[in-house]
């Protein structure tokens, strides 16, 4: 799959989830196509914990779905992170892995065992149940609803082409990032991020 | 195979075999949910199973056993953004891997976290291979700015909470450092 046209797509089919993406490729396109700046929070040094990340606020608020974006060097750098999540079995935790098999942030550099690593396989080695592979649009497209609309955890490969240049960066620095999304969730669920009184 | 809750009263068994204190781990577990915190995250160390099966065993928490400390951190920055009140405990060694995460997460994003951590390699930890804690865990902490409270003994468990609520105040990481002596209830 083209890794633009793939990430565009499923921003097409985006309504109220939270968003957390990753370091590189996945913040660049995705702000990009959306140009959201309060549901989506833009992990940019994620190096392996977006999904983790976005597990916490699965967590926290049960009542949204939340949808997490890693890449294949967060795979290889810490696979370990699928046990966590397995554990945690967050009904409203959909984790899309998108799989370049290089380095996509760092000019392409080749990934550890690029051409053997079978992620979805792994995802089921740690007793993962639901767990979805796609390599290309019609097939992501045919099956979207069952992987992603329907609740229960949710791991999803999405093997797709390295891109030859980068994008932009969200404009903004972390703090704004940070509050921009906390008073979304403040807004959506009622809950206190920010305002709660100290002792 | 042993679900979590009863793998954690036969840890909790050996943990006390081994002398740790029943009573000042449940004063810290008392001390985090008075606090707020209900989600906890953990990586192992001897000296604090007893508390990490207390937390496993307490209702007033959810406890996640994670697989490597800055999954911890990540779960922890996440349930703060949800507004759920979180903790990551964990080994001295465990809070050395930390500072790529502490720095590039929590800074750049002015997230606050809360981690609870032994203070292995001090002059009574008789583990050879905690000695380069007890060389360096002090000067990493202080090299990358983070607040850090060692709890000195039963009376400064108090502080516990005050290190929680503090990170929040500042919108940055702190800790609190547990010694040997104290996890044992001879101070």
């Amino acid at each position: 799959m083209n890794y633009h046209e793939c990430l565009a797509w499923i921003a097409s089919k985006w309504t109220d989830e939270l968003v957390v993406t990753s370091a590189g490729t996945s913040s660049e396109i995705w702000f990009e196509e959306t140009g959201d700046t309060e549901r989506v929070f833009y992990l940019e040094a994620s190096m392996s914990l977006s999904s983790c990340f976005a597990a916490g606020i699965a967590f926290g608020v049960p009542g949204k779905n939340v949808w997490a974006f890693s890449g294949d060097g967060a795979f290889v750098m810490n696979a370990g992170m699928l046990t966590v999540e397995r554990q945690m079995n967050l009904p409203n935790l959909t984790h899309f892995m998108v799989s370049n098999r290089v380095y996509g942030s760092t000019s392409n550099v080749p990934l550890p065992g690029r051409s053997d690593n079978d992620y979805a396989a792994i995802a089921r080695g740690f007793g993962i149940d639901r767990v979805y592979s796609f390599g290309g649009m019609n097939e992501l497209q045919a099956k979207f609803e069952e992987a992603v609309l329907e609740p229960g955890y949710t791991f999803v490969h999405l093997e797709v082409d390295p891109l030859d240049q980068r994008g932009k960066s969200p404009p903004m620095d972390g703090p704004e990032v940070k509050f921009r999304f906390g008073r979304h969730i403040e807004k959506v669920t009622g809950k206190s991020v920010f305002s709660d009184p100290l002792p | 195979m042993e679900d979590l809750l009863q793998a954690s009263v036969s840890s909790a068994a050996r943990a006390t075999e081994t002398g740790y204190s029943e009573d000042v781990s449940r004063q810290i577990v008392d001390i985090c949910g008075d606090s707020g915190i209900s989600l906890v995250a953990s990586l192992p160390d001897d000296w604090i199973g007893q508390t990490i099966a207390r937390f496993e065993q307490d209702n007033r928490f959810t406890h996640i056993p994670v697989n490597r400390e800055e999954s911890a951190l990540a779960l922890c920055s996440g349930a703060f953004l949800s507004g759920t009140g979180a903790m990551a405990l964990m080994g001295a060694s465990g809070l050395m891997t930390l500072v790529y995460a502490i720095t590039k997460i929590n800074y750049t994003y002015e997230i606050p976290i809360f981690i609870l951590v032994t203070q292995r390699g001090s002059l009574d930890d008789g583990a050879k291979f905690h000695v380069s804690n007890g060389l360096y865990f002090d000067d990493v902490v202080k090299s990358i700015d983070l607040p850090c409270t060692v709890i000195e003994s039963r009376e400064e468990l108090p502080k516990i909470a005050e290190a929680y609520h503090h990170a929040k105040k500042i919108s940055r990481p702190t800790i609190a450092v547990l010694p040997k002596k104290l996890l044992l209830g001879k101070v």
